[in-house]
């Protein structure tokens, strides 16, 4: 009897993305991508653009002389670069080279196959490229279609469902079409389609190279019309566009600050490869509408929660503009009024956008996250003040905070958002369906009504933002709220949530009673500067333990709560993000070694993941499970923890005004920063046994507070000062 | 008058769509809502089969997944589970809904077909049917439902 061998390891998937397009694929030949998902094997691979799932899997096989090969079977070899995926087949006595890219001008993705035969004379090889059509957006998970309609073209085949479309263009023209393997002469038809095949035929021999190109792009329909032009220079030059995408990245790539930290060179390693991930995730899917796509393969539109976790560290990386575009796009679909079909409050702000446009409300965080955003961009960017939208935006998020704080104890009201949809929609088509989420805070499929702590911690938040901006005028005018709000929840926040008995926070109050959860939450409120710093040191040391802390990651719930289950996503499963949290929690505490230790262990996923960071994982074993294989919460609070809380960098570029306190590892010798933007300037830091260094190049000059006497330093000029322990 | 209330709500918040983000917003919106609405159940497919009720799926409701239960309500009464059958289309087996655990789970992809077969549940009479079908997997906890409203055509009976 011979024991059982672990399976082998999943496939790194390849996620190649433009700025509207994605294609994922398994690095095996074709265009596919099959993972697990909800504890099931999904099909996940294909193409979208405009976050609209074009295709599911999209392969090309082959025939020669009769006889048939898949392009995986095939496969000698394959590799990343040049903007695109590049594979090398063999194959009877064929070389065939493939390249897959993801382009922007005509949303979508191109293929290129050379096939070069041998001195064996002239031959026909036949290409069949076949693909399964969705045309919906990414955001409505688990439909696909089946009804489409079909027409073709002198230029293309164009498929269409409802509002959504796509082209297949090729050169060279196909010889045969497919419906549902069966043969179609073209024209024009309404189907039921599960596969649409396209059939081209390459000459090769002596001196002759087969090539054939493809692009499928697509989204909306009525910009498919719009984007004849750019696919036709696609198709016409699918290096060229390839290219530019890669040129796009490597500019973006060279204006990052560059983090030096000679004692953890894992941790430079780590930044650089989740910068880089969180490139893969920028997205601008139509004119007027930017952002970053939560992740891959299935949260691949524009969630605003998540962008409430991206952007911050977009700020530290430089790119204020993506930001601003961002944060107006986000406000452009703050709910004036209240819509309750679309789950929507007056004032909220939106939980997902897709180009439409499509658009649902219905979380209790996701507002709340934009205040403070708003204001480090300001702080970031140097802009003097606030576009008078934004402004207003701000008003109507603390009207619609208000509104939902109980006025006896100051504390916001999470749940219900769902239910509130569910009622609104009820009974008004022959086929109604819903999910019986309790609550939709970050842990959305977790009951953590009706006042969780980290939603409190962000409405504390921005009351105390608000508070400052209104400094001698009127506290929160339009409102209840009264003057000192923010101090009477900070105080109800630091008495009503302390769990003595197991000297750490309750997750929430429901029904005037604390809920005794442990979960990584609570050490939001630390992070927030809540508690002092021995209190601070308890609780990040309780969330130390192996119930909550695991060697690949936090769980979401302690291992010791009776509802505690390894694969329940919000119910026991690891997330890099509560990871993330800790390392903040522990370094805004002074624990240098523990936040650390717990950056470095999302430094090994980064490293294990080859640049990818799950968006979570088993409770009981460090294996991704009903996982996003890329997440921006999994990469961006790690690169802005690093910025924020192990550098402790505060940027207040308005005010030319640059903080630094670091907790660095007592171990640590030296650290340096280059490139680091404050306002039109930059600035560049080095830490050396605990004196600074830093030189300025901006217009001005910039003040840098260590912690004692701050410093003027002018521009084009360095100045050195000592740093002063973080109080 | 409840449901008339409902369409005059519905009318006032696509105007405000329509005000605030432009008329796109309330077709696009339109788009998604009828492709799931279309895409989910079969039209059609709700049909008496002598005691029996049968219908189908063309996709899982709005969340794909290995699900360790299904559970069935016709007019709000939940049948037992051993009499509600699964299958994915003609020729293969049908599957008890009582065998579903999270050990033993139903996955249901997307564009895949599940056809249920309500074992002695049709009723008596020809009226129109609500149906509740109940979704849950071991990943995300949270019940997923959906709702047909339907009359059953009558057929012969069916292997």
């Amino acid at each position: 009897m011979s024991a059982s061998l672990p399976p082998p390891p999943p496939p790194r998937p390849i996620l190649l993305t433009g700025l509207a397009s994605a294609a994922l694929l398994d690095g095996r030949g074709d265009v596919e991508l099959a993972r697990e998902m909800r504890g099931t094997v999904v099909e996940c691979g294909g193409v979208t653009a405009q976050c609209i799932r074009l295709t599911g899997a999209w392969r090309f096989d082959l025939r020669l002389d009769g006889v048939d090969a898949t392009l995986p079977s095939t496969r000698v070899e394959g590799r990343l670069g040049d903007g695109g995926w590049h594979s090398r087949h063999r194959w009877q006595d064929l070389e065939v080279d493939q390249s897959v890219s993801a382009v922007s001008d005509a949303p979508g993705v191109v293929r290129t196959l050379r096939c070069a035969g041998s001195d064996s004379g002239a031959r026909t090889v036949t290409v069949t490229s076949s693909f399964v059509p969705f045309l919906v957006p990414v955001l409505v998970e688990g439909i696909r279609p089946h009804w489409f309609d079909l027409e073709t073209s002198a230029e293309e085949l164009r498929v269409r469902q409802r509002g959504f479309g796509l082209s297949v263009r090729s050169s060279p023209a196909p010889s045969r079409l497919f419906v549902n393997r069966g043969s179609w002469i073209g024209g024009r038809r309404r189907a039921r389609v599960d596969e649409l095949g396209v059939e081209y035929e390459l000459a090769v021999g002596p001196g002759a190279v087969g090539e054939l190109r493809v692009l499928i792009s697509g989204g909306l329909l009525r910009d498919l019309d719009r984007a004849d032009e750019a696919a036709r220079c696609v198709l016409a030059d699918p290096v060229g566009a390839a290219q530019a995408v890669a040129a796009a990245d490597r500019a973006w790539t060279g204006r990052l600050p560059s983090l030096r930290f000679p004692q953890a060179p894992e941790l430079e390693v780590a930044y650089a490869r989740a910068a880089a991930a969180l490139r893969r995730l920028y997205c601008a899917p139509e004119t007027e509408m930017t952002g970053l796509v939560a992740g891959y393969p299935w949260y691949s539109a524009l969630w605003c929660r998540d962008l409430g976790w991206m952007l911050p560290a977009l700020l530290w990386l430089g790119d204020f503009d993506w930001v601003q575009r961002s944060i107006d796009t986000v406000l452009r679909f703050q709910s004036r009024t209240a819509v309750p079909l679309l789950g929507g409050e007056e004032g909220e702000l939106p939980m997902q956008l897709a180009p439409g446009p499509v658009f649902f409300y219905g979380t209790s965080d996701t507002t709340l996250y934009f205040p403070a955003l708003i204001d480090a961009w300001r702080r970031h960017s140097g802009a003097g003040g606030l576009p008078a939208e934004w402004s207003r935006a701000l008003e109507r998020i603390v009207s619609w905070g208000a509104a939902r704080t109980d006025p006896a104890t100051g504390l916001l009201r999470n749940g219900g958002e769902a239910e509130e949809i569910s009622d609104a929609t009820g009974g008004l088509a022959r086929v109604g369906y819903g999910i019986d989420a309790p609550d939709t805070t970050i842990w959305d499929s977790a009951d953590r009504r009706s006042h969780a702590i980290d939603v409190q911690v962000l409405w504390w938040q921005t009351l105390a933002l608000m508070e400052r901006r209104s400094a001698g005028g009127a506290s929160h005018p339009g409102t209840a709220l009264g003057a000192g709000a923010a101090d009477r929840l900070a105080t109800t926040l630091r008495r009503a949530y302390r769990w003595a008995e197991e000297g750490y926070l309750y997750d929430s109050i429901r029904d005037g009673r604390p809920v005794a959860q442990i979960r990584p939450n609570a050490l939001r409120a630390v992070s927030a500067g809540l508690f002092g710093r021995d209190e601070a040191r308890a609780y990040v040391a309780r969330a130390l333990r192996d119930d909550l802390t695991t060697p690949w990651g936090v769980r979401t719930l302690s291992s010791r709560d009776p509802s505690f289950d390894p694969i329940a996503y919000h119910g026991g499963q690891v997330w890099t993000i509560a990871t993330a949290w800790a390392a903040d929690a522990a370094l805004v505490a002074g624990e240098a070694e523990t936040g650390a230790r717990y950056l470095g262990t999302i430094a090994e996923r980064l490293a294990a993941e080859e640049g990818y960071a799950n968006e979570c994982y088993r409770g009981d074993r460090p294996e991704p499970f009903d996982s996003c294989f890329l997440l921006g919460f999994s990469v961006a609070p790690f690169l802005t923890v690093l910025f924020e809380r192990l550098w402790g960098l505060r940027v207040d570029a308005p005010a030319g005004r640059l903080s630094i306190r670091p907790t660095f590892p007592a171990a640590w010798r030296s650290a340096a920063i280059e490139r680091l933007r404050v306002g039109a300037g930059t600035a560049t830091v080095r830490w050396e046994g605990g004196r600074l260094t830093v030189g300025w190049s901006g217009p001005g000059a910039l003040d840098v507070d260590a912690g004692g006497p701050a410093r003027r330093v002018a521009s084009g000029t360095e100045a050195e000062l000592r740093t002063e322990p973080a109080g | 008058m409840h449901r008339s209330g409902s369409w005059l709500s519905l009318a006032r918040q696509a105007v405000s769509i329509g005000i605030d983000y432009g008329t796109h917003a309330i077709e696009a919106l339109a788009w998604v809502a009828e492709t799931v609405e279309e895409s989910v159940y079969e039209a059609g497919s709700l049909v008496r089969s002598g005691p029996d009720l049968r219908f189908a799926l063309d996709n899982p409701p709005l969340r794909v997944g290995a699900f360790r239960s299904v559970r069935v309500l016709v007019d709000r009464v939940p049948l037992p589970a051993e009499r509600v059958e699964l299958r994915a289309g003609p020729g293969t087996p049908w599957r008890s809904a009582a065998s579903l655990t999270a050990d033993a789970p139903l996955a249901f992809g997307p564009g895949e077909r599940l056809e249920f077969r309500l074992v002695g549940g049709a009723p008596s009479t020809a009226e129109p049917l609500v149906i509740r079908l109940e979704f849950e997997t071991s990943a995300i906890p949270p019940t997923v439902w959906l709702v047909i409203r339907d009359r059953p055509r009558a057929i012969a009976e069916a292997a």
